[in-house]
């Protein structure tokens, strides 16, 4: 038997019979009273929450999982199509203000069961040593309560648990992947290609999509669709990963429920459940442990409208930590124009990764660094990449009219944490009558410096693979940080094992906790935190 | 012209036999008569229509209803999910850039936008893209202009028509690649045959 089976079955709990979903499972699933006191209320159901139902429920906590957005059915709910897979993201109102604004939505923000990870784009490297001690090591970001060694046993169970396929892993600690890597489409050939041209080491994978059969999960086909949601059931998401087990061992998941603030004691100091919204009524989940895993938005924005008598400025928000620290990675795309049809849309659209400039140059200007990858844009994204060069009209259709022959790499570039940049609450409601969050966003000098020293590295790739002609557009790429964990309350707004420094029954177990990024995809740095989090719990 | 005939003969939605049932509701959807204009005025239709035809360079036939997908959405309160602080939310941003458009348009040609030359609206259309980040008609116009065209492109490029004339076969599920490497291509896709 598969040893992951033992202590994750999700994969084997999925249907083998070409539908995605066990509807018993979800049929005969374990629902619970709002005045029953649970062990613990998750809000959120993504790749933080996710891990934590299921280390939980397997640790025989009575455990609920709040989602705002629906349990999806890949066969029904999911489309093989970019235009039609909008009600993947969050579009509940938004504001974002500063001198660099960020876009949300489609960029960043899920919502659903699965979370954001059901339309990222697959991609699970790890945080690297040094990321853990930028300040010290580099007089930039933040050291974190934590080490990469504290962390790493968890890298390693969810990457089996995801599970992950790649070539062997030659930055960062050095490790390999439970799966080989899988076949590159053309963009990651072209990719590959300048890599070799100009002697930078580049890698394929590391992608959460088991190649060949996993349980009852399918090989993928590489149709491409990562971004809309997997079909397939073969990318890994929660849905499929975390929640069928946790449902297995008596979870509860309350979709389409909308939490709307936390309930904290005032004589105890400790909360005692959730106010949330469901089909338009307010209701109370009592519970005796509270754990937000809402991701770098939300999260700040729950807690910042749960104030009370005691914590006037928002929950947890004593020493005014609550909401900042946000960090986006700076993702600028550069593609280049090639006479070979390339078709980039074949494939999992990251599959080829270089991380050596990854960390601190002391010959460059800037500190910390980037990485690059091979990304996919499908048309309606291409087009966005085209337009914002400026091309309209009979212009631009002709430019989108050579889609084919275009490839395209995406870097990521370590932003670092600034206090102001932030989430607060702007003066506008959503329908619930709840205030929506505002982003402010503003680029140091630092940020900058990194993004253009990403651009020219992709153009010099993309020339080097023989590209006639390059344009790159500035992106921003994935959220943390806006709770970060940290030594003190006076730095942050949990601690190492992401429990509240000011409410000892209430948890924040999602990319929000993050005090640096690295220039990695966070998805899995996320789940690993999650895991090491359920883990202490347990222990208590 | 040339570019609008680089693949031969390729129509996307030849193969949905081999598209899942749900998708194939999805896409398919596009192809017959969009919703009736349910957010827009009458004035702004116009507005926006001449607006669309001109970013798009939309052809009268076959005529992808990107006026009736934006309406659509914002009908229904599909937004990005984010507005920028200068911005008020989409459906009152357009409602305001449309009718900052019928203003210039009445300012300068003494017609309403919608009854303009091509090469007139082109003019008042390029003066907003150009403005970048001062104001027009009170609102950022680097803002205006990146509404404009990403609802804009997200209706037209979601549209099989628009796939048909950049080689992209749309859908793949279940079928999925099996070619997937530089110059290669799956049975049913078309090789371009270039301008």
């Amino acid at each position: 038997m598969n040893p992951v089976r033992a202590r994750n079955a999700s994969a084997w709990l999925l249907p083998n019979d070409g539908t995605r979903t066990n509807h018993r499972l979800r049929r005969d699933m374990r629902r619970f009273d709002d005045a029953d006191e649970v062990d613990a209320v998750v809000v959120g159901c993504g790749a933080g929450g996710g891990v934590v139902l299921q280390r939980l429920a397997r640790a025989g906590w009575r455990v609920v999982g709040f989602d705002a957005g629906p349990f999806w059915d890949p066969d029904t709910d999911w489309v093989s199509d970019e235009a039609g897979s909008h009600h993947l993201y969050w579009t509940d109102p938004r504001v974002i203000s500063g001198a660099d604004p960020v876009p949300l939505g489609s960029n960043n923000s899920g919502r659903g069961v699965g979370g954001s990870m059901v339309h990222f784009a697959g991609y699970v490297p790890r945080l690297h040593p040094s990321d853990f001690r930028t300040l010290s090591r580099d007089g930039v970001g933040a050291d974190w309560p934590i080490g990469y060694g504290q962390l790493k046993p968890y890298y390693e169970a969810i990457e089996q648990e995801l599970p992950v396929a790649g070539e062997y892993w030659p930055w960062g600690e050095p490790h390999g992947y439970p799966h080989r890597p899988h076949p590159v489409g053309g963009n990651g050939e072209i990719f590959l290609r300048g890599a070799e041209k100009l002697g930078i080491t580049a890698k394929v994978g590391p992608v959460a999509i088991p190649n060949g059969r996993f349980g009852n999960r399918p090989h993928c086909v590489y149709r491409g669709f990562c971004l809309q949601g997997c079909k397939v059931n073969a990318k890994a998401s929660p849905l499929i990963t975390h929640i069928p087990d946790a449902l297995a061992h008596g979870a509860e998941i309350r979709a389409d429920s909308m939490v709307a603030r936390i309930d904290v004691d005032e004589h105890s100091g400790l909360t005692t459940g959730v106010h949330y919204i469901r089909d338009g009524c307010q209701r109370f989940q009592r519970s005796r442990v509270v754990i937000v895993a809402g991701y770098s938005i939300e999260t700040p924005r729950l807690l910042l409208n749960s104030a009370s008598r005691r914590f006037p400025d928002g929950l947890c928000n004593d020493f005014d930590q609550v909401g900042r620290y946000v960090m986006v990675q700076g993702a600028p795309q550069t593609a280049g124009r090639f006479d070979a049809e390339i078709r980039m849309y074949k494939a999992p659209p990251p599959e080829v990764t270089s991380e050596e400039f990854y960390e601190t140059d002391p010959e460059k200007p800037y500190r910390r660094g980037f990485s690059l990858q091979n990304v996919s844009p499908m048309p309606i994204t291409w087009a966005e990449h085209v337009a914002a060069q400026g091309h309209w009209g009979e212009d631009l259709r002709r430019m989108m009219s050579d889609y084919v022959h275009w490839a395209c790499f995406g870097a990521l570039c370590e932003f670092l944490p600034l206090p102001e940049n932030r989430i607060t609450l702007a003066d506008e409601v959503d329908r619930h009558g709840l205030p929506v969050a505002d982003l402010s966003y503003s680029q140091c000098d630092n940020d900058r410096e990194l993004m253009n020293a990403a651009r020219e590295a992709m153009e010099d790739l993309l020339h080097a693979a023989g590209a006639d002609d390059v344009m790159t557009i500035g992106r921003y790429a994935h959220l943390v940080g806006g709770a970060r964990m940290a030594a003190d309350e006076h730095l942050g707004v949990v601690d190492a094992d992401c429990r509240s420094f000011a409410v000892p029954n209430l948890y924040i177990v999602d990319g929000s906790v993050l005090p640096t990024q690295g220039a990695a995809n966070p998805a899995l740095t996320i789940m690993a935190i999650a895991a090491r989090a359920a883990s202490r719990m347990n222990r208590r | 012209m040339a570019w609008r005939g680089r693949f031969p003969g390729f129509d996307t939605t030849a193969q949905w036999r081999h598209w899942d049932p749900a998708t194939a509701g999805s896409v398919l959807a596009r192809l017959g008569p969009p919703q009736p204009i349910r957010f827009f005025t009458p004035e702004e239709h116009a507005t926006a229509d001449a607006l669309c035809t001109r970013l798009l360079a939309l052809e009268p036939d076959p005529k992808v209803p990107v006026v009736a997908m934006i309406d659509a959405r914002l009908a229904e309160q599909e937004t990005d999910g984010w507005r920028h602080e200068d911005m008020p939310e989409d459906g009152e941003a357009w409602r305001r850039s449309l009718a900052g458009l019928k203003a210039d348009a009445v300012d300068r040609f003494r017609l309403p936008f919608a009854l303009l030359t091509a090469d007139r609206c082109d003019v008042l259309i390029g003066r907003v893209r150009e403005l970048g980040t001062q104001p027009w008609h009170g609102l950022p116009a680097g803002h205006v202009w990146s509404l404009w065209t990403r609802y804009a492109c997200t209706a037209f490029y979601g549209h099989p028509h628009a796939w048909n004339e950049i080689g992209f076969p749309g859908p793949a599920y279940p079928r999925g690649y099996k070619n997937i490497g530089t110059d290669s291509r799956e049975p049913f896709e078309v090789e371009d045959e270039g301008e």
